[in-house]
């Protein structure tokens, strides 16, 4: 079904949005009730209304604009739960899915703008979780003043930086939508730039610590570049084909005979983009410097919803554009193949020997970029190669594979906000720059600090927790991909069968190995929470939101690795609609 | 601060019950009444022993010490339920079994139920005359640990831990499905590495490290098995999962034979192969044998006693369980091809284990590199194709299963009560310590093989089924038993005996007078060594399940493949 985005048949499938939006106008003039002056957000700004006189105290609370953005993300995932079902699907505890619409502009001719499926709306679910856990837990957490030594009451009940903060995060989440709707380059990029900016500020706004504006300068300068380089591939490819509708763009590139210069170039300039926000090596310096500058809560935003975004346009534009049913190869298999042993190795060498448990889990992060990297190549290398095709019944090779990689961005929401939430909840206590805070926190919180360790564990990829699930359904995948002629070869012996696999069963191999090396971080947490000893051994500072954020985190890990049976059903049929045009 | 702390354990509490009913909820697990394992074997000591734990972290850590006995009591409870529904099992009290005479790949007491449907990961138990020995002697092992160490330092979360650890090894021993499999292999690791982070010696933090990295990368490439094995399944024989494939072992078990009646080879020679490797590697390395062992010496010299004496008593013999229940059951053609490559790797392990015995001076790794030497043994057992070799081989895993542990526990309470391992430190204990000399003389006459005790049974029939497949080569193994009996009779002379009566205690001691071993474990060990005689005297009451397993497996499934090669 095709809609204009402006009707009123179509305006209602975003109500996820909408409400959205309305959170951001609650929260701008909830916040400025009463007040003669309006004051405009991130600034000092204030317009005289020439009405009333000061605010309220109940919308001057440090703890309102929080309540709100929670309220409102939990309304949002109400209403796109709303919007789920029809004919095809309806039955939501089997698995997550939804009809597809299209919505396009008003006109004789209409654009592709957004395209709303099961594989966008479950991305849709990923950001609002994302972001319905990171405001619950900033709820409690920024000073009114970014300097604590000024004790006057009226800077304490000031609730300015909050009402930034959430309202920054209300607006990235609409970004984030956008881009998971994007049916075109053009949209894209502006859902891109809508969800960036607040973040690139949201890394700055942790001015309690010194590394945070530094932090905040790295990541909006390499972002900005990483993103003009990105919308200059754009250009390119719009200049090639005329079109920045992904359909058309996939149409050119299939009925290209040889590969051109200038849509190679193009889509090379592109994955520059992206490959900044999945920090993908080369493009993965600034990730750890951001990392630890910015507050617990917003590396946890970078760490999952971020890279989130990344892999929607590397999926998108890699998965759409380049791997038509029929035409040439893709053309950037072997180099992304080789970038993703890079980058997975890299981060989990860096992250052996870094200190800062922020810092490790940024290269944590840069790992898995790598793993989900090579699950794209082995799509690709599917896609591309002439495999017997040996599916009768079963679902095919790239599904599952662009399902585990769906699954595993899921799952992350649990144990990666959940492991920065700790520290997130350690830094209520004392800024955290090296392991030393994590020292003995098995005697002081034994409940944190376990939940810490099956965060952990689970990004390791241990069994049974969330983790394993993804790695082992990515592993599946390239490995039915890499030894797909060779296995149902019964004639050949031992070595042959080993040096028939095609390449991409390295990937799998150092995926492999690459677990068996983060291991040792890991562990390596784990073993200072229980056994070094701390300076103190009072309880961390009790902070309630915090604490249930956490262990809905790891309830989250293990009930998803015990029981992934909805999310691995729902990651398949948002993958398979990522391959059906309509 | 105390209801703090009171309310997070409250969470914890609350969470896991709200945890269980969304599982019973969403896949519903219903007690039915043949399912004597999902539950009362697994289910009770997981989820027991994590409410134990939730409780004790609930508690203020100055009231804690009131709530040890409660939490002791506790745990040895769940674990002697589970002793006692395993014994009735055997004794085929509860349900009319004859083990000896199930046929190959049938199993008792199995249940099946959808786990995670869509990639056809099934809840799949049952026991049979493999698993029956392994799961008694776990369910055996847990509370005798638990009574053996009952003073150990933190028991509100040790002796939970303890059950916890056996709740996971009977999940190894009675999936019949590779997803479960492998996450009850992997889980059992995270026990045992609290075990010897927490309660371990000096160099514990290594260990511990060590021991997990280790294990878990070898078992690394066995999921690379299983996923392989897993893409090899015809794509239409499970139509409820979505890729269509399952992780059923006793189907593919029954594929496998089924190709043997019909005298393929499943799957391809260069598949099985490739499959064997790679789960021979995990299995070679959990066992351990020379040249993968180097993480078991660490591990268990540093390990806590309780902590030895599960993981040489029952988590090596998963090595050797899981060899039996794949490699062995499902790629006979490989097993023939690499037969004399076992043959040669268990006579190095065996051989090398005794002569490094020879040569230390630590109690705890003395006991470690003879544990390395048995676990030879075994890969001989397997390495000879011989109905008598592979019943010996079980029995071996069952015997080393008693009598390594009583092992640990005397080396245990000798460190507990002289405050050091060093062999030659101590001259004539068994004028000091009567029981303690006593408990160590019996455990090492068991271990270098004495008549009438279960280790010479073992050894026997596959000293017997060598002869019969090598010859001669049964020599190397006849000299390893000799430097095996060397070495502990040395050690014998040097501790327990020489000096007569005017010896000094060691050093280590100090001031103090030497004690004799406490009440609970004079028990504990006692109950070992009277199950030891009982065994070497009357094996055959686990002999003839044994035997009756292993002769079928090799009628069902090897029997074409050792022929064929003669010709």
């Amino acid at each position: 079904m095709a809609y204009d985005a402006v009707s009123v048949e179509g305006i209602k499938y975003l109500l996820p949005e909408l409400v959205l939006v309305s959170g951001i106008l609650t929260l701008f003039i909830i916040t400025n009730l009463g007040d003669a002056k309006i004051r405009l957000p991130l600034t000092r700004l204030r317009i005289p209304a020439l009405l009333g006189g000061n605010r309220f105290k109940w919308n001057s609370d440090p703890r309102l604009p929080g309540v709100i953005s929670v309220f409102t993300f939990i309304l949002a995932i109400a209403m796109l739960i709303q919007t789920l079902g029809g004919d095809t699907c309806n039955d939501l505890v089997e698995k997550f899915c939804a009809e597809t619409t299209i919505l396009t502009t008003t006109g004789n001719n209409p654009v592709d703008l957004l395209k709303l499926d099961s594989f966008s709306r479950l991305f849709e679910l990923m950001f609002f979780l994302a972001l319905l856990l990171v405001s619950a837990a900033s709820i409690n957490r920024l000073q009114a003043d970014s300097n604590p030594s000024n004790d006057d009451l009226d800077q304490l009940l000031d609730n300015r930086r909050q009402v930034d903060f959430h309202l920054l995060l209300l607006i990235s989440g609409l970004g984030m939508t956008i881009v998971a709707m994007s049916m075109n380059l053009f949209v894209l990029f502006v859902g891109l730039e809508l969800a960036s900016l607040p973040i690139y500020v949201m890394v700055a706004f942790h001015k309690e610590s010194k590394a945070g504006t530094e932090a905040g300068v790295k990541y909006f300068i390499t972002g900005a570049i990483s993103s003009a380089i990105g919308l200059y591939g754009m250009s390119l490819l719009y200049l090639w084909s005329g079109s920045l509708q992904l359909s058309v763009l996939e149409a050119t590139w299939a009925a290209m005979a040889t590969p051109e210069t200038l849509p190679l170039f193009g889509i090379s300039l592109l994955l520059v983009g992206f490959g900044f926000k999945i920090s993908a090596v080369p493009f993965h310096f600034v990730a750890p410097d951001a990392y630890s500058g910015a507050s617990s809560p917003v590396a946890a935003l970078l760490a999952t919803a971020s890279k989130t975004l990344g892999f929607i346009g590397l999926m998108r534009i890699l998965m759409i554009i380049t791997l038509p049913e029929t035409g040439d190869a893709a053309v950037w298999m072997l180099a992304f193949g080789i970038l993703s042993v890079v980058t997975m190795t890299w981060g989990n060498l860096a992250a052996l020997g870094s200190e800062n448990p922020k810092r490790m889990l940024a290269y944590s992060s840069v790992a898995h970029a790598g793993y989900m990297m090579a699950a794209l190549v082995a799509v690709a290398a599917w896609k591309n190669g002439s495999f017997v095709e040996n599916n009768s019944g079963g679902v095919m090779a790239v599904e599952l594979i662009i399902g585990a990689i769906i699954f595993h961005l899921f799952v992350l929401i649990s144990f990666k906000i959940g492991a920065f939430m700790v520290i997130s909840h350690l830094e209520t206590e004392d800024e955290v720059t090296d392991m030393s805070s994590l020292h003995g926190l098995a005697k002081r919180e034994p409940i944190i600090a376990t939940s810490m360790f099956v965060f952990m564990l689970a990004l390791a990829g241990v069994p049974p927790l969330a983790g394993f699930m993804s790695k082992f359904l990515m592993v599946t995948g390239i490995v039915q991909v890499a030894s797909a002629d060779v296995l149902t070869n019964t004639e050949i012996d031992l070595i042959p069968t080993f040096l028939g696999m095609h390449w991409t069963f390295f990937l799998a191999i150092s995926i492999f190995i690459n677990s068996a090396i983060s291991l040792y971080y890991y562990l390596r947490i784990g073993v200072l929470m229980f056994f070094e000893e701390s300076t103190t051994r009072l309880p961390l500072p009790k902070v309630s939101i915090l604490r249930f954020v956490i262990l809905l985190c790891a309830l989250a890990t293990i009930f998803l690795g015990i029981n992934s049976d909805w999310l691995v059903e729902s990651a398949i049929e948002a993958a398979s609609t990522l391959f059906t045009n309509s | 601060m105390a209801e703090n702390k009171l309310n997070d354990g409250m969470y914890v509490i609350g969470g896991l019950f709200i945890a269980i009913a969304a599982m019973m909820f969403l896949s519903p697990i219903s007690l039915m009444e043949d399912d004597w394992v999902t539950l009362p074997l697994i289910g009770l000591p997981i989820l027991g022993s994590l409410l134990l734990m939730g409780f004790s972290s609930a508690v203020p850590a100055w009231r804690k010490e009131s709530i040890s006995e409660t939490i002791k009591y506790a745990s040895l409870g769940i674990s002697l339920i589970v002793l006692t529904i395993t014994s009735l099992m055997m004794t085929d009290i509860l349900m009319n079994v004859h083990w000896a005479n199930i046929t190959f790949n049938q199993y008792m007491y199995e249940v099946e139920y959808n786990w995670i449907e869509s990639i056809g990961a099934e809840w799949h138990v049952g026991i049979d005359g493999l698993s029956m020995p392994m799961v008694w002697l776990t369910a055996l092992l847990v509370p005798v640990t638990i009574i053996t160490t009952w003073n150990e330092k933190k028991p509100w979360y040790y002796h939970p831990l303890l059950v916890l650890m056996g709740g996971c090894l009977i999940g190894v021993f009675v999936a019949l499905d590779f997803f479960m499999f492998y996450v009850f292999w992997e889980l059992t690791l995270v026990p045992m590495f609290f075990l010897i982070l927490n309660w371990g010696g000096k160099e514990r933090k290594y260990a511990a490290q060590k021991f997990f990295i280790y294990t878990f990368s070898a078992s690394i490439l066995m999921l690379l098995g299983i996923i392989i094995l897993y893409l090899l399944q015809d794509p239409s024989t499970a139509n409820s999962s979505i890729t269509g494939r399952s992780f059923d072992m006793h189907e593919m078990i029954k594929n496998a034979q089924q190709e043997v009646i019909l005298g393929n080879i499943w799957l391809g020679a260069g598949t099985q192969k490739l499959l064997f490797v790679l789960f021979m590697v995990g299995f070679l390395v959990k066992l351990p044998v020379v040249p993968f062992h180097t993480w078991l010496p660490d591990a268990h010299v540093q390990a806590p006693t309780g902590g030895s004496m599960l993981l040489a008593g029952v988590m090596l013999k998963m090595g050797g369980y899981g060899m039996f229940r794949i490699p062995i059951s499902m790629f006979p053609h490989a097993v023939v091809e690499f037969q004399m490559l076992l043959m040669i790797i268990g006579m190095i392990s065996l051989f090398y284990g005794a002569w490094v015995c020879l040569g230390q001076t630590n109690l705890k790794r003395m006991v470690a590199y003879s544990s390395v030497s048995h676990m030879g043994i075994i890969l001989l057992g397997i390495a000879s194709l011989q109905p008598l070799g592979f019943a010996g081989a079980i029995f071996m895993m069952f015997a080393h299963g008693l009598i390594s542990p009583m092992l640990f526990g005397v080396a245990g309470a000798f460190k507990h009560h002289y405050h050091t391992l060093e062999i030659g430190s101590m001259r004539g204990m068994a004028k000091h310590s009567p029981w303690l000399g006593g408990n160590m003389m019996f455990s090492w006459m068991a271990s270098l093989g004495l008549p009438l005790l279960a280790g010479f049974v073992a050894e026997v029939a596959v000293l017997v089924a060598l002869w019969f497949e090598f010859g001669w080569w049964v020599i190397i193994p006849g000299i390893t038993l000799a430097i095996t009996a060397a070495y502990y009779l040395w050690s014998m002379q040097r501790t327990i005996f020489e000096g007569g009566e005017n010896t000094q205690p060691p050093e280590s001691l100090g001031d103090e007078k030497p004690k004799d071993i406490y009440l609970t474990e004079k028990v504990g060990l006692m109950a070992l060594a009277i199950l030891i005689v009982i065994f070497g005297i009357f094996p055959f009451i686990f002999f003839e399940m044994m035997s009756g397993y292993s002769s079928e497996l090799i009628e069902s499934v090897l029997l074409d493949e050792i022929s064929g090669r003669w010709g």
